[in-house]
């Protein structure tokens, strides 16, 4: 309760390991204060008949000590604080459970993609619109709102926007990083555990900004494979749909032909359309 | 008569005193330069918009109480949400802080007047007619942007009615109106101080006077400039945060957030500073060191500015500058961390009498601690990583607002105003708001610091009931429904708080106890005004030849005068 989403990928990881840790420094400095606040005030209450007053002035040895001590624990943090950025930037390759087939690997500024070889990452593009995820897998399929993902396999989430600014975070994968128009970003992601995560956007982004929600399924390889064949079939089939209808459309006389207006494959798709609201 | 020194004019240098004026009283006061009329003006107009922020505040948490609430419309929720952010920090937060500067900064130093007396009536006007456009535009389009409008969703293409423009206005002539009051309190400060008075001995108030004003200075027309330029790509096709023509969105972030980190720092510093002046006043012995206090204040504003990529962390900025940023951060814990060591050690070996400015004082500091702390949790990239516009966030600096303008505010309301009106605040009304505000603050903010680890964004109009996520779901988007409940409920109890000092002040004005022209017993120089002060202040400016000119004014005058009957020398109580 206290905590963060527990971690689910080895970024999370470092995320949370640092939460933590900030969350004991935390705790101690604020009960530190407040209870030297009321102590002090307690012992030195006029009504409690305290002595008068002293008129203390600190010499300059005790203010020098005090900002020292202050500044080693700001240096402690910063340096534990790079020291986990790092670590969480580090893409580690995929596991023996993961899906071993390579995809494309792209460089990214903020990521640091592993070395090996046959461990290279799978990349998804992710497109952030008003209100909903768009997720684009190597073979060029896609899902709206929901990523499949293969369990134990380094994910690179390369992040783009095609409005305005919003801000991708699955809790337990990982940090969340801005999705600007125009802009590529990324993060990434190895999730240990198949199941489902939700996330959002975390950037205000206009009216239906609290609906802009997004999910995560990590499922075993095989079922993965399985699921973006289906998945292209399905894509295949409604765009087949859409043509046909425009076609009869077209080709009806009560309906002339609508000129220039282009039609949106996309929305047909299976799985687009909406947040779990509706 | 009171209790402390009377210096009684042997030649009164201001004639026109007490003659009456020809034009109605009001019409004095909104067109005069005394600096007092101003910074009354400044206060009343920061409480009457606190009072309308708090209005939204309150309908932000009743629709937030429960899942999936349809009471208010998403749009009419952005709404409410976008003018309550530039009510409580652009018309709130910052003219009551500057405000109390315009009153007090030249009574602090022994000037008689501002540098610039009419810029400094230009200053309020601008602020006033800037909230009185935001607000007026609740009858056609208000502001829907969110509380920073970010570019492209400010832009025309995704917000195409006037409401961004409404919000670009009304923030436009505050903040021209605040830089113009900083440069008129910078030349106040360096130009008309009372002779002695060296910059070492100036009070925390007047001091961190100083440092706001170069704050608003730099911070101020970052804003302005970045302003001008989303107005002229809403309407004049310009190009500056136009993703498609060549712009840049993040231009935008990196303005407005010197802007805002800016505002921050000025709800931090003052309330520090008023504190660092309250605190000693009612232990009765100095400040454990005056320098060091000034010395924290001063760094604190000029590492806190250069700060302000913390809030931009999770950009795609270069990570160099991101860990410049986290170091820039993370070493605010020296002068921060000083500040509160002086705080806690001047209270030691003290004589502490808990009076209301006092009481203020100490819960402003603890919950500063707390907000000051969480905000600590940001500075370190991964953290801020997981809790970056989550409902942590709005929580951490809800607690900086509540201890910094808020407690802070109030206590320095309660410390000032009898010089402000002659009279106390009430005590008692002032003791059920203070356990009010504390009591709703915790409760409305620690639920919210817990719904922001179960993944609830900030700024949301709506969350989703437990039960949807409920089968297969590894965590998150747990408990967010009793976590808003309570914190809704905290709400009521936080603005009730609020409120009874706010009307405890609108009473006091007229009714309350009389306090003569010393009531505390404070060691700097407005005390040695009457109370209210008169048009030109002082008869004689003193000279300064301590940290605490008040208190050598009061020996000079206990030599002189050879001690006095026992039932008037009674300490730190009023004589009316
Ligand atoms: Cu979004």
């Amino acid at each position: 309760m206290l905590g963060p989403e527990s971690a689910h990928s080895p970024n999370a990881e470092d995320l949370n390991a640092l939460y933590w840790v900030m969350m004991v420094i935390g705790l101690l400095l604020i009960v530190a204060i407040n209870a030297a606040l009321i102590g002090l005030v307690v012992r030195y209450r006029r009504s409690r008949g305290a002595a008068a007053p002293r008129r203390l002035r600190s010499r300059r040895p005790i203010q020098v000590v005090a900002a020292s001590a202050l500044a080693g624990l700001a240096l402690v943090l910063f340096v534990l604080g790079v020291i986990f950025t790092e670590n969480a930037r580090e893409v580690e390759a995929s596991g023996p459970d993961g899906l071993q087939a390579s995809s494309l690997l792209t460089a990214q500024r903020d990521i640091k993609p592993p070395g090996g070889e046959d461990t290279e990452p799978l990349t998804i593009q992710a497109s952030g619109q008003q209100w909903i995820w768009r997720y684009e897998y190597p073979d060029g399929t896609f899902s709206y709102y929901e990523l499949v993902v293969p369990v134990d396999t380094a994910v690179l989430v390369e992040l783009n926007s095609t409005d305005v600014v919003h801000r991708w975070w699955v809790p337990g994968l990982g940090g969340k990083f801005d999705v600007v128009p125009d802009q590529q970003s990324g993060t990434w992601f190895k999730a240990d555990e198949e199941g489902v995560y939700y996330g959002a956007s975390y950037q205000f982004s206009g009216a239906a900004y609290a609906a802009m929600r997004t999910r995560v399924r990590v499922v075993t390889p095989t079922e993965y494979e399985a699921w973006l064949e289906q998945q292209a079939t399905d894509i295949q089939d409604a765009q087949e749909l859409v043509r046909r209808q425009l076609d009869e459309r077209v080709d009806s006389p009560d309906n002339p032909p609508d000129d220039g207006e282009s039609v949106d494959i996309d929305s047909s798709a299976p799985g687009g359309g909406g947040g779990p609201s509706q | 008569m009171s209790a402390g020194p009377t210096i009684h004019p042997k030649r009164p240098e201001v004639v026109t005193d007490g003659v009456a004026s020809s034009r109605p009283r009001w019409l004095e006061i909104a067109t005069s330069g005394d600096h007092k009329d101003v910074g009354r003006m400044l206060i009343a107009g920061s409480l009457a918009f606190l009072a309308l922020a708090l209005i939204e505040f309150l309908l932000i948490r009743l629709q937030l109480a429960v899942p999936e609430n349809t009471m208010i419309e998403p749009v009419t929720f952005n709404r409410l949400l976008s003018v309550m952010g530039v009510s409580l920090v652009v018309l709130f937060a910052l003219p009551l802080v500057l405000g109390l500067y315009t009153y007090l900064v030249p009574l602090q130093i022994g000037a008689r007047a501002l540098a610039f007396p009419r810029l400094a009536n230009l200053s309020t006007w601008l602020y006033i007619v800037g909230g009185a456009i935001l607000y007026t535009s609740f009858v056609y389009t208000p502001p829907e942007a969110g509380i920073n409008p970010l570019p492209p969703l400010s832009d025309t293409a995704f917000i195409s009615n006037n409401g961004v423009d409404v919000w670009i206005t009304a923030v436009g002539l505050s903040v021209l109106g605040f830089v113009l009051l900083a440069i008129n309190l910078l030349v106040t400060l360096r130009r008309l101080r009372a002779p002695g008075l060296a910059t070492r001995r100036l009070p925390p108030f007047a001091f961190s006077a100083g440092v706001s004003s170069w704050i608003l200075l730099i911070a101020g027309p970052a804003m302005l400039a970045a302003l001008v330029m989303l107005e002229m790509d809403r309407r004049f096709e310009g190009v500056f945060f136009d993703p498609g023509g060549g712009g840049a969105p993040t231009y935008w972030q990196h303005l407005s957030w010197i802007f805002m980190t800016g505002c921050y720092l000025l709800m931090v510093i003052p309330a520090a500073a008023a504190i660092s002046e309250i605190l000693p006043t009612f232990a009765r012995k100095p400040l454990i060191s005056r320098r060091a206090v000034n010395l924290s204040l001063a760094a604190t504003g000029a590492i806190g500015l250069l700060a302000w990529m913390q809030n931009m962390l999770t950009a795609s900025i270069p990570i160099g500058w991101l860990y410049f940023a986290m170091a820039a951060a993370l070493l605010l814990i020296v002068p921060v961390g000083v500040l509160f060591v002086n705080w806690l050690a001047t209270l030691a070996s003290g004589a502490i009498e808990l009076r209301a400015p006092m009481l203020f004082a100490l819960a402003a500091i603890s919950t500063l601690s707390i907000g000051l702390v969480a905000e600590l949790f940001h500075a370190v990239i991964p953290v801020n990583w997981l809790l970056a516009d989550t409902a942590d966030a709005t929580a951490a600096t809800g607690y900086v607002v509540v201890g910094g303008p808020v407690l802070g505010g109030i206590a320095a309301l309660h410390y000032w105003f009898p010089k402000l009106t002659g009279r106390f605040m009430g005590e008692s009304l002032a003791r059920f708001s203070l356990v009010a505000i504390l009591i709703g603050a915790h409760l409305t903010l620690l639920p919210m610091f817990l719904a922001g680890l179960d993944g609830q964004q900030a700024d949301v109009y709506k969350y989703f009931e437990d039960d949807l996520y409920a089968d297969g779901v590894v965590g998150t988007f747990q408990s967010l429904d009793t976590y808003n409940l309570i914190s809704s409920i905290g709400a009521l109890v936080l603005v009730t708080g609020i409120v009874m000092s706010l009307v405890n002040a609108a009473r006091s004005a007229g009714h309350g106890r009389r306090a003569g022209h010393d009531p505390w017993r404070g060691d700097t120089l407005e005390w040695l005004a009457l109370s209210p002060p008169p048009p030109h202040n002082f008869d004689v400016v003193p000279d300064v030849r301590s940290d605490e000119p008040m208190r050598d004014i009061r020996d000079a005058v206990k030599r002189r005068h050879p001690p006095v009957p026992a039932s008037r020398a009674k300490s730190g109580e009023p004589v009316a």
